[in-house]
């Protein structure tokens, strides 16, 4: 074989640099995993079951769950029409309405609960007449948990349906037409289903930000309690131990939901990715 | 039926950068137009006004006699059909074909999804992903999906212009059979002119959003009525002749009176209606007969046109049909090329290429 000092070069520079950031990329790694390990490692069987029984914790996790399931609902019936309309059509404007969307996250979660509480609180704007007219309150219910949570967590749906829906070949919607569908229908039957993986990511997202969701929570509504802010109180009232076993707890069932949901829509992407490539 | 079976008239429409100019044509039940163009033409715009994506700020599309220019897309029974075919990625082959049946009832007497397969040989294919078929195969799907509404006209995008040459020339064929036997009317844009013959039976040549020039290939290739419409069709010769023999690999070509021989190719079975087309730098002029007898094809020929083209001389003749020539400085001087000038024009069988053509109707 002849040398290649072209090769030469190519196989020792990359070689330093692959070391260098396999290295940065291992510290990060290990700086996320790190924490957790440690927390399941303090946790002994006994104060794990101990925490597990009493109700107040079993109920606060399930709201949590609940409340992040309804949250992902309202984000699909609301976030994906948004997205469609982003990804199809261009409007004087659009850009404000992309800044809009993504407002959310870049505006501190205490912020966002305060500002919340002008419009759903006791004298807001929408929560004042509400109760009256209903009796229903958004403050001490589920409803300002999933309005704290939709309101941080709703970008990811629109974003990654939107994703979706533009890699979707407008030609599609085009032939569907001309075959005989009208917009609706070709909404329903062409452009959903393909965009149906970029949706369903976007839907895991919303689901793993609003079930994480903190500090919008606490401001606008401490009561019932979700699960953080639960543990939170826990902190408050007994120190690290019982907080820690339910944060365990907590993030054991989180966790699982969000991996089983990776789960799902990854197979669904492989399958779709080799569909494609045939 | 008197009427036409499709009739387009005075379109005209400007979206963005692209524009249509008082786009008029007709079409008799059976007929493809083949609309060539280069890109930017506006041949896209004009099929998806057709189609009922954009309205015409003026004129009508009429089909069957019915007005169609304010129908939405989903009202008008026209099939479009895109480069790569555009099939459902979602669906199976049968509901890629059936999908149109979704939102109209099917007609009485119109072939059921499972006849339509059949009929297209897809039959085996019905439980698969578009990704996993070949081009031809997709093309068939798009056929039948297509067919399945029974529509009234075709539109055709381009659909062979991504294809390697090989799979291009099967499908041409293959698109070319069912176009014959489908009855539909059809417009075809490309910017390929051999497609454009290979496919035509009327056709237009368009530039800048106006249709400049409409009429049978040879009439566009043989008689370009504006100097764009010679620069873009090229100033091949295109002659309509009937397969007179085939033997040996050679065919003779009858045209007019007079006897062409070619290579023989898939187009030339006995009795066969071709075009023979002949590029002009294959065409040699020379005071006498070639004494090389290998030259089958040689013409006592007039000059009835010189110009410049580029370095070369274009050398227009009639050799009991029209011919173009180009030839080098030195020939033109050599002999004494001016109108009238009486010589012999001679072209190998190998450079006379074939396209079949389907029989006058």
């Amino acid at each position: 074989m002849t040398p290649d000092p072209a090769r030469r070069q190519g196989f020792g520079q990359p070689r330093g640099l692959m070391f260098v950031f396999s290295l940065a990329g291992g510290l990060l790694l290990v700086f996320i995993a790190l924490p957790l390990l440690r927390l399941y490692g303090a946790q002994t069987p006994a104060s794990l079951m101990r925490v597990a029984a009493m109700a107040e914790v079993r109920s606060a996790i399930l709201l949590s769950v609940e409340a992040a399931f309804l949250t992902a609902a309202c984000a699909a019936l609301l976030g994906v029409p948004l997205a469609y309309l982003l990804a199809r059509t261009s409007f004087r404007g659009k850009g404000l309405v992309e800044a809009i969307v993504d407002l959310p996250l870049a505006v501190p979660h205490t912020v966002v609960g305060i500002a919340l509480l002008f419009v759903f609180g006791r004298t807001g704007i929408i929560g004042a007449p509400i109760s009256e007219l209903t009796g229903y309150q958004f403050w001490g219910s589920a409803g300002g948990i999933v309005i704290a949570m939709l309101y941080v967590s709703a970008p990811y749906t629109v974003n990654a349906a939107r994703v979706g829906f533009e890699a979707v070949d407008p030609r599609l919607e085009k032939v569907a037409r001309t075959l005989g569908a009208g917009r609706w229908a070709v909404f329903l039957q062409v452009s959903l289903p393909l965009a149906a993986r970029g949706i369903l990511t976007g839907l895991t997202l919303t689901f793993a930000r609003s079930i994480s969701e903190f500090g919008s929570v606490i401001v606008l509504t401490y009561y019932p309690m979700t699960a953080p802010v639960k543990i939170y109180d826990m902190f408050l009232q007994f120190g690290l131990g019982d907080a820690s076993a339910m944060a365990a707890l907590f993030l054991a069932v989180s966790l699982s939901l969000f991996v089983i949901f990776r789960a799902l829509f990854a197979s669904r992407r492989g399958a779709a990715a080799g569909e494609r490539r045939g | 039926m008197v009427a036409s079976a499709v009739a387009v008239e005075g379109l005209s429409l400007q979206v963005g950068a692209f524009a249509l100019q008082d786009i008029s044509f007709s079409l008799s039940a059976g007929e493809t137009f083949v609309i060539l163009g280069p890109s930017g033409a506006g041949k896209s715009l004009l099929l998806e006004t057709l189609a009922g994506f954009y309205r015409p700020a003026r004129g009508r599309i009429l089909i069957g006699g019915r007005d169609l220019t304010d129908a939405p897309p989903e009202a008008r029974r026209i099939a479009l059909m895109f480069q790569d075919y555009a099939l459902f990625p979602h669906l199976n082959v049968a509901q890629n074909v059936g999908f149109g049946l979704r939102f109209s009832p099917r007609r009485s007497g119109a072939e059921p999804v499972g006849a339509l397969l059949k009929r297209l040989g897809l039959e085996h294919l019905a439980g698969r992903k578009p990704a996993r078929l070949s081009g031809g195969e997709q093309q068939r799907v798009a056929l039948a999906r297509a067919l399945a509404m029974e529509p009234a006209l075709f539109l055709f995008d381009e659909p062979l212009s991504a294809l390697d040459a090989r799979s291009r020339d099967t499908l041409r064929s293959e698109l070319k059979t069912f176009l014959g036997r489908a009855g539909v009317p059809a417009i075809y844009v490309t910017h390929d002119q051999l497609e454009a013959l290979a496919l035509a039976d009327k056709m237009a040549v368009m530039s800048n959003g106006a249709l400049l020039q409409v009429g049978t290939p040879s009439e566009i290739f043989n008689a370009p009525a504006s100097e764009v419409v010679a620069n873009f069709v090229g100033v091949e010769t295109v002659l309509e002749g009937t397969v007179l023999s085939v033997s040996e690999g050679m065919a003779a070509i009858g045209i007019g009176g007079r006897i062409l021989h070619a290579l023989a190719n898939d187009a030339a079975a006995a009795n066969a209606s071709v075009l023979a087309c002949i590029r002009p730098e294959d065409v040699a002029l020379a005071r006498t007969t070639h004494p090389d007898s290998s030259v089958r094809n040689q013409f006592p020929a007039r000059v009835t046109a010189v110009a410049a083209a580029g370095p070369l001389f274009k050398i227009t003749l009639d050799a009991g049909f029209p011919l173009v020539a180009y030839v080098s400085k030195q020939s033109y001087l050599e002999l004494g090329l001016v109108s009238g000038v009486a010589l012999i024009a001679s072209v190998k069988a190998t450079a006379v290429h074939l396209i079949g053509r389907a029989a006058p109707p």
